[in-house]
């Protein structure tokens, strides 16, 4: 039932979502046939052709249905601007754009509860403090730009550009990550400071408990419930940093796709990105909201009968 | 008579070769040609599709001749020499064009290149919805095509039109074999599936990443140099200097004024710049409405400008003035405009007394009838280039201060900007067009059914002009004719501000042999000629 329930909402999401972009599309300025057109020559004549051959002399309400009809079916249309089936052009962008945010989630989340931990003395923790506000406040077109002089262009460890091999992946994840790894961390040292505050610490050291003991089993997993909140937050920020680190590293992805589909108002490739963003979005959602289960024992429904006795 | 025969399929080959050969560079120390090797290049712009005929990016033709070839091609003197063609006659009416063809050429899907084969070419592009901008202005006075023999094609115009040989010289008139126009999955989009005849075969696209030709075996000429060649997009232009400088590039294009030191100050690199064909890059006044309706106005925004200030300011001395709304480069370019106009505050101050804009408001900019002399210039964010946001914004303090002219630049997107064009909520239009003749280019911007007229000039003396321009055969009467154009409506009406010649950058490792600029165009050369010294 609860399945079902996900499910329904989440098909709900996704058409909200298609709807509201289709209607900023409508709104924005200039109609599509400018777009398609762009700086180029501009006839009645090409304007009518042009028409006739996306069938834009139907009225607003026409295309838009014909546009869900064809969704539902699995047809995205084609795009305006690269005369591609807009499946092929987003097929073909994924693999990449997902591989990088996954890898700089792993290692931002990775950097972040290393860092969280290890950070408690003082001095430490200014240290890292400083770092931590110095990445999140930096554009991430600034490390990208920096990290590439250093480790490509100096020290050629990393090629420059390529979705090939783990090399080409290693300097736009860290670029990816540091801004995540530096707002996840001071979240979690946050939690952490909360907790170690909690009668249930001075319990667990009157046990006899480690203080590293403490920290990892006890206080971490209650630092843990805001940070997996942020994961919403984080597939925000993965997105659209992919846009950035795609153009400086020159590296295939959604982002690029994204950008160039808004700057030419391709409706077609902006609604597919923004359908599929929306659907990452309820499945990581749903995700964190299965994980809380996980971290905090207290959120799981209690047993619907006693057992035993 | 102005029958030409031009039947020199001997030589065609030397000079197909010379196809890349003109604004050479500097590529002696790269020795001798040899044989083999992979290059790569970092460019610019991923263009948006590889279907020649629907070529709409001039940073996208150096990418064009790898794999494909057209009929014709230019010098480097504004005429035309055979490429896949051997020759052409031109009957003495204007109306027929007969082009010989070469003969043994095939595709490299295996097909052979004949007269059928550029017929069904000239077929698909006058086909519903496939390429109605080639249609409606290159193909405008095509009449028929037909097959005489195998290796001879007539064009039958409606009305004399030599803009048909720069058609037969243009990627939207490459021969791209019909069998893959026939198969293609996204004819529109091109790419690997459509054969051409080049020296070159792309062999592997990857969206968003790199172009992957290897070498045609059967290349019925000298077979390319390079075994293979990778061109890599890379956007950010510090970016494609840095793989450039590390070496994991041997030669990048677009290099803006700002990163050009890093490579000169750099013994193993090379730069060379070539200047584009076409429209300069201008400003053109909108004179359907005030205050450009009024000539004196015109007159004063340009004498308020010292053009070359504001280009070194912002172009520290790379950019080329222009000085006639036709490119510097073109054969069509009348010199004799060079100095005659502008930097001039005085009279420009004078001329917008005598204009009535005699007040001034508390801002320092002219007034009248309590109307402040606003002009508004519209530029559409995705195609801003060469930074010419800030070159409006340099153009804007330079007016404001000497004459109190209120120049109000807005970057928007493309909607909001062809929609203020439509409605002609502007009063200044930013252009360049990249054509390889420059009348193809006046004609979309001068003439009163023109394609870009954004002038809203509707002049009889400018049509007449336009039109004996296109069917003038006889190149010395044809710029003599776009001589007297020029000076009408840069020198005479002031409907024009030109500003600079726009220029495409290499710079390369002088590993590099070969580097050329394409002749006419101006634009970096195909991969034939490069090779790797060892």
């Amino acid at each position: 039932m609860i399945v079902v329930r996900r499910l329904l909402t989440g098909l709900v999401v996704l058409w909200a979502a298609a709807t509201a972009a289709y209607l900023a599309l409508l709104a924005a300025p200039g109609s599509t046939v400018d777009s398609i057109i762009g700086d180029g020559a501009d006839t009645p004549l090409i304007r009518a052709q042009i028409i006739q051959e996306w069938g834009l002399d139907r009225p607003a309400v026409v295309q838009y249905l014909d546009y869900l009809w064809r969704a539902a079916q699995g047809d995205l249309g084609r795009s305006y601007l690269l005369q591609r089936p807009v499946r092929e052009v987003i097929a073909d962008q994924i693999g990449p754009t997902l591989t990088l945010a996954v890898a700089a989630a792993l290692l931002g989340a990775l950097l972040a509860l290393t860092l969280a931990v290890t950070t408690r003395r003082p001095w430490a923790r200014r240290v890292s403090s400083t770092f931590e506000l110095v990445v999140v406040s930096t554009p991430p077109f600034l490390i990208g730009i920096v990290l590439l002089s250093i480790f490509s262009f100096s020290l050629g460890w990393f090629p420059v550009s390529g979705g090939q091999g783990f090399a080409s992946l290693v300097l736009p994840a860290v670029t990816l990550a540091l801004p995540v790894a530096g707002v996840l961390t001071q979240v979690l040292r946050d939690g952490i400071d909360r907790a170690m505050d909690e009668p249930f610490v001075v319990t667990a050291r009157a046990r006899g408990l480690g203080e590293r003991a403490v920290l990892v089993r006890h206080a971490l997993r209650h630092a843990l419930l805001p940070a997996v909140t942020l994961t919403g937050w984080l597939f925000g920020i993965l997105l659209g940093g992919a846009v950035i680190i795609e153009t400086v590293f020159g590296r295939p992805g959604l982002g690029q796709v994204t950008l160039q589909a808004v700057n030419s108002a391709d409706m077609p490739v902006v609604l597919a990105v923004v359908v599929f963003s929306a659907f990452v979005y309820v499945v990581i959602n749903t995700l964190a909201d299965l994980s809380y289960l996980l971290i905090d024992p207290r959120l799981r429904p209690a047993p619907a009968t006693p057992t035993g006795a | 008579m102005r029958r030409r025969s031009l039947l020199i399929a001997a030589v065609a080959t030397v000079l197909v070769a010379g196809c890349s050969g003109g604004g050479g560079t500097d590529s002696a120390a790269a020795g001798e040609p040899v044989s083999g090797g992979s290059l790569t290049w970092a460019v610019e712009t991923e263009p948006i599709t590889l279907n020649p005929h629907q070529y709409a990016q001039a940073k996208a033709r150096l990418l064009v001749w790898n794999n494909f070839e057209a009929l014709l091609t230019h010098d480097d003197k504004g005429g035309y020499v055979p490429w896949l063609a051997s020759g052409y006659e031109v009957s003495p009416d204007g109306l027929t064009y007969t082009v010989k063809l070469r003969t043994g050429v095939t595709f490299s899907d295996g097909t052979p290149f004949d007269a059928a084969a550029v017929k069904a070419n000239v077929d698909q592009l006058r086909a519903d919805g496939y390429a109605p901008q080639v249609a409606a202005v290159q193909l405008k006075n095509l009449k028929s095509v037909d097959v005489v023999d195998p290796a001879t094609v007539k064009y039958t115009l409606t009305s004399p039109d030599v803009l048909i040989l720069d058609f037969l010289s243009s990627p939207q008139g490459a021969v791209v074999s019909p069998k893959s126009l026939k198969e293609a999955a996204n004819l529109k989009a091109g790419g690997p599936d459509l054969a051409g005849t080049g020296p070159f075969i792309l062999d592997r696209y990857t969206p968003g990443q790199e172009l992957h030709y290897k070498r045609n075996p059967s290349y019925r000429d000298r077979a390319a140099y390079l075994d293979e060649v990778t061109y890599r997009f890379l956007k950010e232009s510090s970016v494609r200097v840095g793989a450039l400088t590390s070496g994991q590039v041997q030669v990048i294009e677009g290099v803006p004024a700002t990163d050009q030191a890093q490579i000169t100050g750099n013994s193993a690199l090379t730069l060379s710049k070539g200047l584009n064909s076409g429209s300069a890059y201008s400003y053109y006044f909108n004179v359907t409405h005030a205050p450009f309706d009024d000539i004196r106005v015109r007159q004063a925004f340009r004498d308020a400008l010292d053009v070359d200030t504001v280009l070194n300011g912002v172009y520290r001395g790379t950019a080329t003035r222009a000085w006639s709304v036709i490119g510097p480069t073109s054969p069509l370019y009348d010199k004799t405009l060079e100095g005659t106009y502008g930097n001039n505050p005085a009279r420009a101050n004078a001329t917008l007394d005598a204009a009535g804009w005699t007040q001034r408001d508390a801002d320092g900019f002219r007034v009248k009838n309590g109307k402040r002399l606003t002009v508004r210039l519209v530029q559409s964010a995705p195609f801003v280039r060469d930074r010419r946001d800030i070159l409006a914004q340099a153009v804007q303090a330079a007016v404001k201060q000497s004459a109190g002219i209120d120049l109000h630049v807005s970057v928007v997107d493309q909607g909001t900007a062809t929609a203020a064009l439509e409605q002609g909520e502007y009063e200044v239009f930013d252009n360049s067009r990249a054509d390889t003749d420059a009348g193809a280019a006046l004609n979309l911007l001068l003439s009163s059914s023109g394609a870009i007229n954004r002038l809203g000039i509707s002049d009889v003396g400018v049509d007449k002009l336009l039109a004996n321009g296109q069917a003038s055969g006889d190149p010395a009467a044809r710029a003599e004719i776009y001589r007297s154009l020029q000076q009408k409506v840069v020198a005479e009406d002031s409907l024009i501000q030109p500003l600079y010649a726009p220029a495409d950058q290499i710079a390369a490792s002088k590993k590099v042999g070969g580097l050329a600029f394409e002749p006419t165009a101006g634009v970096p050369a195909s991969a034939y000629n490069l090779w790797l010294s060892k």
